[in-house]
């Protein structure tokens, strides 16, 4: 079982997950819990490929620190504005969001 | 910068034309908070240019002209040189504008003393009077348009020099739009000369004059337009209304920017290339004209105010009048010698009247005769002196100077140009002496000082100490002047050598006017030449000017002078003539009127309705259109994140069947 279509599906599923979590999640940390599953994925799909296809192990490697430093940074900046907008609304409900219509 | 150590004449050139220049800057940047060492640079510079003014009119006294010149800039083939002519007539001018503007500016110590504005004033002063000798000394006529427009503007600052006063921010603006009216035509003339000769050099364009080397077409058109900037700057016919508001200013810049010095630039320019106009008939009969009914009109003016600076206004724009009468008759002399005389006794009549100004803190001559102007003892004999001067009263100097232009008139073709001189002297005398007898002879006696009654003999000393130095500042060159008065006349012949010495090229144009059946006689004749060809009737004509100036003074006696007078004057019989030289022939309603129907009606309006329905309307059409359109647009947004989410996961997914299918 240790094989690259493994580790794919495991991933796909993981990407399936984040997305019905983004599409269904009325809770804006749940969206960006889910959007974190998502990035997994992709990670894990990265590192997977790199184990597998390319003979310079590095690359792959690279490539997933810095999606890790991007999630770092998206869910720091995610959570100020879901604060931001907690204030202001006194919910983090996404669809009390929709008052934000322009 | 070695030549100019080693000639002490352009050392002196410079030094005395520029250093006011640097007094200004110096008070405008450093001093500006200490009034007192403002007025001591700004003094002492105006000395400094006043002695080497006089010192360099007596050494070039009977040097041949002096031309220095530098290469401005060059385009193509066109060369425009920068640099000063020093000739008769110019040193003349520096002369009059240094002695002046140095007397002028010690008077204001005293008149200025305690103003708020002194230090800025004498910035001003400075500034005026550097534009003004490096204007009278210029060597082209593009430099000498460049300070020209300088002075404008020092005059603009100094009529408006109390500008929170309404009145005189207005007057300002009036004398600045008026002078430019007139410069644009100066200008054209000097681009229509700059293409057609290509020189704008002032002994090259006199010179070329002479010698018929311009086309007659182009002398005479060009001739008018120039002609143009003397209207403006010299308050001639259809833009005279300036000059009147202009006396908003403190009254030392009446004396000395808008009778004596820089209303005459206009004239001065004339004289400066005389030779050049006396090449267009046409151009000179033209300046006649105007010349007469600006000298009458102003006349009637001053005949009915009762304030004492727009008398001497008036006044001044009759004598510039007078003095374009006698240079477009070809009496270059004649005018010449009537802006110097002009200078000194017109200076003098408006520092006297400034002295009672300063005592009354009135300008209406009823109210200063009621409160005992004639106590003031110097101001009075002084003016007195003056207005003999104005009305041309031997000995004065107005008698020699208004006698060479009546002379000239009396040699034209047409007897009518004289008749009308003859007319204005007898206005001119009578107007005066309407003033002068106004404050001597009041209506009913004047009126006991309080103080004078109450505080007895030491009222006298109060008042001394009261005055001190202020008093002797103003009184000292009020004094000069009326001294310079009395005896200019007198240097008639010794200036007459001075000034025609250098201009044998003028002779010869008058034998070619003459020989060419003189379309306008004796062009170009000297008053010397005009006298000599009417010997016999000479001693007549004079007998005729002493007598229209006498008549004036009589008629003025017997209205205002002598016991029981009505002090009214006839004029006021006939209350239409009253109102309409009282409101100055209807000049300034009629420049309202064309300015309300033409300017701001047709040309402003339609500029208005360009800004508001093109330009506004192009960029509010621009909101509009980006607003609606962001409208549509915002359809799409409908708020609902998730919605949008699953909108993009199933175009996501339809890319990758189709890319993958």
């Amino acid at each position: 079982m240790n094989s690259l279509s493994t580790y794919l599906i495991i991933s796909a599923l993981l990407f399936s997950l984040g997305l019905l979590g983004i599409l269904q999640r009325r809770n804006l940390i749940g969206m960006l819990i889910s959007v974190e599953l998502l990035l997994n994925a992709a990670n894990l799909n990265f590192m997977a490929y790199n184990r597998f296809l390319v003979s310079d192990p590095v690359t792959g490697q690279v490539i997933t620190l810095f999606v890790m430093g991007l999630a770092a940074a998206e869910a720091a900046i995610g959570l100020s504005i879901i604060l931001a907008l907690y204030r202001k609304m006194h919910s983090i409900n996404i669809e009390a969001a929709q008052k934000m219509k322009g | 910068m070695g030549a100019l150590f080693r000639d002490p004449v352009l050392l002196a050139t410079v030094l005395g034309t520029n250093i006011p220049f640097f007094s200004m800057a110096v008070i405008l940047i450093f001093t500006r908070s200490n009034p007192r060492l403002s007025s001591r640079i700004s003094v002492g510079s105006i000395v400094v240019s006043a002695v080497s003014a006089i010192s360099l009119l007596v050494k070039l006294f009977s040097a041949p002209a002096l031309q220095y010149q530098t290469l401005w800039f060059c385009s193509g083939k066109l060369n425009i040189a920068f640099g000063y002519y020093l000739d008769p007539l110019s040193l003349l001018m520096l002369t009059i504008v240094g002695i002046v503007a140095c007397l002028v500016q010690i008077y204001s110590l005293g008149y200025m003393a305690g103003d708020p504005g002194y230090s800025r004033y004498y910035a001003f002063q400075s500034l005026f009077a550097w534009a003004m000798m490096n204007m009278v000394i210029a060597g082209s006529m593009l430099q000498l348009f460049i300070f020209w427009e300088m002075v404008g503007l020092a005059s603009y600052f100094l009529i408006g020099f109390y500008y929170e006063k309404w009145s005189a921010s207005q007057a300002g603006k009036k004398a600045f739009v008026m002078n430019r009216v007139g410069d644009v035509g100066f200008f054209l003339g000097l681009i229509l000369l700059l293409i057609g000769f290509g020189n704008l050099g002032i002994p090259e364009l006199n010179h070329a004059a002479v010698t018929h080397g311009l086309p007659k077409g182009l002398v005479t058109l060009s001739a008018l337009l120039i002609f143009c900037g003397v209207i403006g700057k010299s308050a001639q016919f259809p833009l005279l209304t300036w000059l009147p508001d202009a006396m908003e200013g403190p009254t030392p810049v009446s004396a000395l920017l808008h009778s004596a010095t820089m209303v005459a630039a206009g004239v001065y320019m004339f004289s400066r290339i005389f030779p050049f106009f006396s090449a267009s008939p046409e151009a000179m009969q033209v300046a006649l004209a105007i010349g007469t009914v600006t000298m009458l009109l102003s006349s009637t003016m001053a005949m009915v105010t009762y304030d004492l600076k727009q008398v001497w206004a008036y006044s001044t724009v009759s004598q510039l009048g007078y003095m374009v009468m006698a240079l477009s008759a070809g009496g270059y002399f004649a005018g010449v010698f009537h802006l110097t005389t002009h200078a000194g006794f017109k200076a003098l009549l408006f520092l006297c009247s400034g002295i009672f100004i300063h005592e009354f803190h009135t300008n209406d001559m009823r109210i200063i005769g009621k409160k005992g102007g004639r106590r003031l003892k110097i101001p009075m004999v002084c003016m007195t002196i003056g207005a003999l001067a104005l009305s041309g009263v031997p000995p004065f100097s107005g008698f020699f100077s208004k006698e060479a232009i009546l002379t000239v008139l009396a040699a034209q073709p047409s007897k009518i140009w004289y008749a009308a001189g003859l007319f204005g002297a007898v206005l001119t005398a009578y107007y005066s002496f309407r003033l002068i007898f106004h404050i001597l002879f009041p209506k009913d006696g004047i009126e006991e000082q309080h103080h004078h009654a109450e505080h007895g003999p030491d009222a006298h000393e109060h008042e001394e100490e009261h005055h001190g130095f202020a008093f002797r500042a103003m009184a000292i060159p009020v004094m000069f002047l009326a001294g310079v008065s009395v005896v200019l006349g007198f240097t008639e012949h010794g200036l007459e050598h001075f000034l025609m010495r250098l201009v044998p090229r003028a002779g010869e144009v008058s034998a070619h006017a003459r020989s060419a059946a003189a379309v306008h006689g004796a062009v170009n004749a000297t008053a010397a030449a005009a006298a000599h060809a009417q010997e016999p009737s000479g001693s007549l004509l004079m007998v005729l000017g002493i007598s229209a100036g006498l008549l004036g003074i009589t008629l003025a006696w017997f209205e205002y002078g002598r016991k029981g007078a009505s002090r009214k004057g006839f004029l006021s019989h006939f209350p239409a003539v009253w109102k309409l030289f009282d409101l100055r022939w209807f000049l300034d309603i009629l420049y309202r009127k064309g300015l309300d129907t033409f300017v701001y009606a047709g040309l402003t309006s339609l500029f208005v309705k360009n800004d508001r329905r093109i330009i506004d309307g192009g960029i509010d059409g621009i909101c509009v259109f980006t607003e609606g359109s962001g409208r549509v647009f915002s359809f799409l947004q409908s708020g609902m994140l998730q919605f949008n989410l699953v909108l993009m996961v199933l175009v996501a997914g339809a890319a990758v069947l189709y890319f993958v299918i």
